[in-house]
């Protein structure tokens, strides 16, 4: 589509809110044009690579604090081949462990949030504490080598960062300070701990986790996949950061696409960020390019009496939306009165799959009760169940996208600047790689 | 059809685009002089200058309908220009929504008001030179629930009534009055394009509503508005008619 203007967009001064998330845009990185081989999203053998040296490598998001807040919570998720146990300890610390009884390797637990004084394996009884160590062993004296010398558990490293336990299933790791790098500072001005935790799906997609990231990492589709965004967001002056392995881009929200004229009423989507900002769209008089403005200027002046408090956000960040890749597999669309994240799951075994977590979480008004935790809602491969409007116009792009490469007519991806992030992506993904 | 519409003058408040903008193009063709008006002087002097050249001359300012003082100056100035009025269009509106009890003031404001103070400022002008026609741009979701109840098809009702009863006491001076009511209307820049993006799934009910699958043109519409504008239905008072393409359902007694 077109573009027939070119928007005026207020960036805000980085010196009103000097300890905000920075606002600098990065040196745009010479990334080179060449093609992006497709066997990165189609060879098993690529997979098995990525397995030795990023997933099993890196650090990873788990869950949330607020998920496992007692002693004996735990949450049981799995990545690739590997399945973690995160669990409360009794002093309130939170540690990880591989998923599997030391005995015959069953696993302790399916995916999902429970809550236990202690795990016991559904195979033979061995016991372990919530700490990992062993408990019981049945019929020790039947085992001549006593019992294993690693007494209990395998303990991965565990760390939390912005409302959110990480681990990683290298013990070598780096410290998740060092691995975050410079994108410590850059969430906590949100203040996630505020925000209740309201979604929590997973979806099995028919393509490779990459084609998940990419989908949310650049706005080239938007017009075409999403063209009802059209009428709510800039699609193409996005500010794109890059970082050493993350990297993020700005998208302004409440205005109108440059691909598209004003038809001299406020669209749907607009009139939503109105009222959900508490303003009232039939009173409002001035442009429709001038509703990111105003919503910035209402809620930063209503915000006491809304009960929330934005004094660490920058005024764009009121309406924009921030959105993040933590490398490997986390994107966030960051709000100030939201947080949607997903985290793009490699399949075990097969590269043409994989395993897409919707997170949502709300900001809750100082005073308001939270809601209850929301129950896992797993959708099997096959499910017609909406996930929403625009994340259902994504999923039906990558499962024809993932066949589409399959096909000996397609060498690989053929990325624009407006791609950058993705460059970025599998620069960084052949920095650990080795290729 | 001779429409004898040489050399009428006509008045057509924001009319820049749409079906308005079709109807300006077409008077103009038929050699009538139109004075237009929009919120935006840019606008205005763009529209002139596309419109320069044609068979009637086209005429304007920017100027805001809401605004009584300069909306009646506005008609006044049109009028000394080309010197009086024959037709008078007026199909401002403040569009749809229900989002509070501001949207009525509005629709008030923009749809009813500015059509009945227009109307108050040209007939007297029409009286004068032995008549005139005034069409009104109403809709389709006054006569049938369409869109949730709401201020747009409520105060466009009411110009329904007003048409009506307006008709019956100008018809004297030999002056017509009538309404046109289009149903969904699609064009690039207009609501439903925009409401094609944003509610994908209505918009395809809607169109599923139209006994031919699709929604009119601003031609298609423009044609009938400049047909009872003009001499040529000088036997046609006091009525509304719908131009939906089959797209209401009610049986129109």
């Amino acid at each position: 589509m077109e573009r027939i203007r070119k928007n005026k967009i207020s960036r805000s001064d980085p010196k009103k809110v000097p300890h905000g998330t920075p606002l600098d845009k990065t040196p745009d990185l010479n990334l080179g044009t060449n093609i992006i081989p497709k066997e990165r999203y189609t060879s098993s053998e690529f997979m098995e690579k990525e397995w030795d040296a990023i997933w099993s490598k890196v650090w990873l998001l788990g869950c949330r604090e607020d998920q496992i807040p007692e002693h004996g919570d735990f949450i049981c998720t799995n990545i690739g081949r590997e399945s973690v146990l995160l669990v409360r300890q009794e002093n309130g610390q939170i540690k990880a462990f591989h998923n599997v009884c030391m005995h015959r390797g069953n696993r302790l637990a399916d995916e999902g949030l429970w809550n236990a004084t202690s795990f016991v394996c559904g195979y033979h009884g061995w016991e372990y504490d919530s700490d990992g160590t062993f408990v019981d062993i049945p019929d020790l004296e039947t085992f001549p080598q006593g019992k294993p010398p690693c007494n209990g558990l395998a303990e991965l490293p565990c760390g939390t960062w912005a409302s959110f336990v990480w681990f990683s299933l290298n013990t070598e790791v780096e410290s998740l300070e060092e691995y975050l790098g410079e994108l410590v500072g850059h969430f906590e001005p949100y203040h996630f701990e505020r925000m209740a935790m309201t979604r929590w799906v997973t979806a099995e997609w028919n393509c490779n986790w990459k084609a998940g990231v990419d989908a949310f990492a650049e706005a080239y589709h938007t017009s075409i996949t999403h063209p009802q965004l059209l009428w709510y967001q800039e699609d193409f002056d996005v500010q794109i950061d890059l970082y050493d392995r993350h990297s993020r881009y700005l998208i302004p929200f409440g205005l109108l696409s440059p691909r598209v004229e004003s038809v001299g009423e406020i669209p749907p989507p607009l009139k939503h960020l109105l009222t959900s900002a508490g303003m009232d769209p039939a009173s409002y008089e001035g442009p429709i390019n001038g509703i990111r403005e105003a919503v910035q200027q209402y809620k930063r002046t209503t915000q006491e009496e809304q009960g929330k408090d934005f004094s660490d956000l920058h005024d764009e960040q009121l309406t924009d939306d921030y959105n993040y890749l933590v490398f490997p597999n986390v994107t966030t669309n960051m709000h100030s009165d939201d947080l949607m994240l997903f985290r793009h799951r490699p399949h075990p075994i097969d590269p043409n799959k994989m395993l897409f977590d919707i997170w949502m979480f709300e900001l809750i008004p100082e005073g308001e009760e939270w809601p209850e935790l929301p129950r896992h809602d797993f959708r099997p491969e096959g499910s017609t169940r909406s996930l929403g409007l625009v994340i259902d116009q994504d999923a039906s792009n990558l499962a024809s996208v993932q066949a589409g490469m399959q096909s000996a007519g397609y060498p690989g991806l053929w990325l624009s600047d407006q791609e950058l992030r993705l460059r970025h992506f599998h620069k960084t993904i052949s920095d650990y790689v080795g290729e | 059809m001779e429409l004898n519409l040489k050399g009428k003058r006509a008045i057509i408040p924001a009319s820049t685009k749409g079906i308005l903008r079709r109807v300006v193009d077409q008077l103009i063709d038929e050699g009538c002089d139109v004075a237009l008006c929009s919120r935006s002087d840019d606008t205005v002097a763009r529209t002139l200058r596309e419109l320069s050249g044609g068979r009637g001359n086209a005429i304007g300012r920017a100027c805001d309908v809401t605004d009584k003082e300069d909306y009646e100056a506005w008609i006044e100035e049109m009028v000394e220009q080309m010197g009086g009025v024959d037709i008078f269009i007026p199909g401002v509106s403040a569009g749809g929504g229900a989002d509070s009890e501001r949207s009525w003031w509005k629709s008030f404001e923009v749809d009813v008001l500015s059509t009945v103070r227009g109307c108050e400022v040209v007939i007297p002008h029409m009286r004068e030179s032995g008549g005139g026609a005034i069409t009104f741009i109403t809709t389709t979701a006054s006569v049938e629930t369409f869109g949730g109840p709401q201020a747009y098809n409520a105060m466009k009702g009411s110009l329904l009534v007003y048409a009506k009863q307006l008709s019956q006491d100008v018809g004297k001076d030999n002056i017509r009055v009538n309404c046109v009511s289009p149903g969904p209307i699609y064009f690039e820049g207009g609501s439903w394009q925009m409401l094609k993006d944003t509610m994908a799934k209505w918009f395809a009910k809607i169109e599923r509503d139209h006994p031919t699958g699709r929604l009119g043109t601003p031609e298609e519409v423009s044609n009938c508005i400049v047909f009872l504008s003009s001499p040529a239905a000088s036997w046609v008072s006091g009525t509304n008619l719908m131009v939906d393409g089959g797209f209401t359902k009610r049986v129109q007694f």
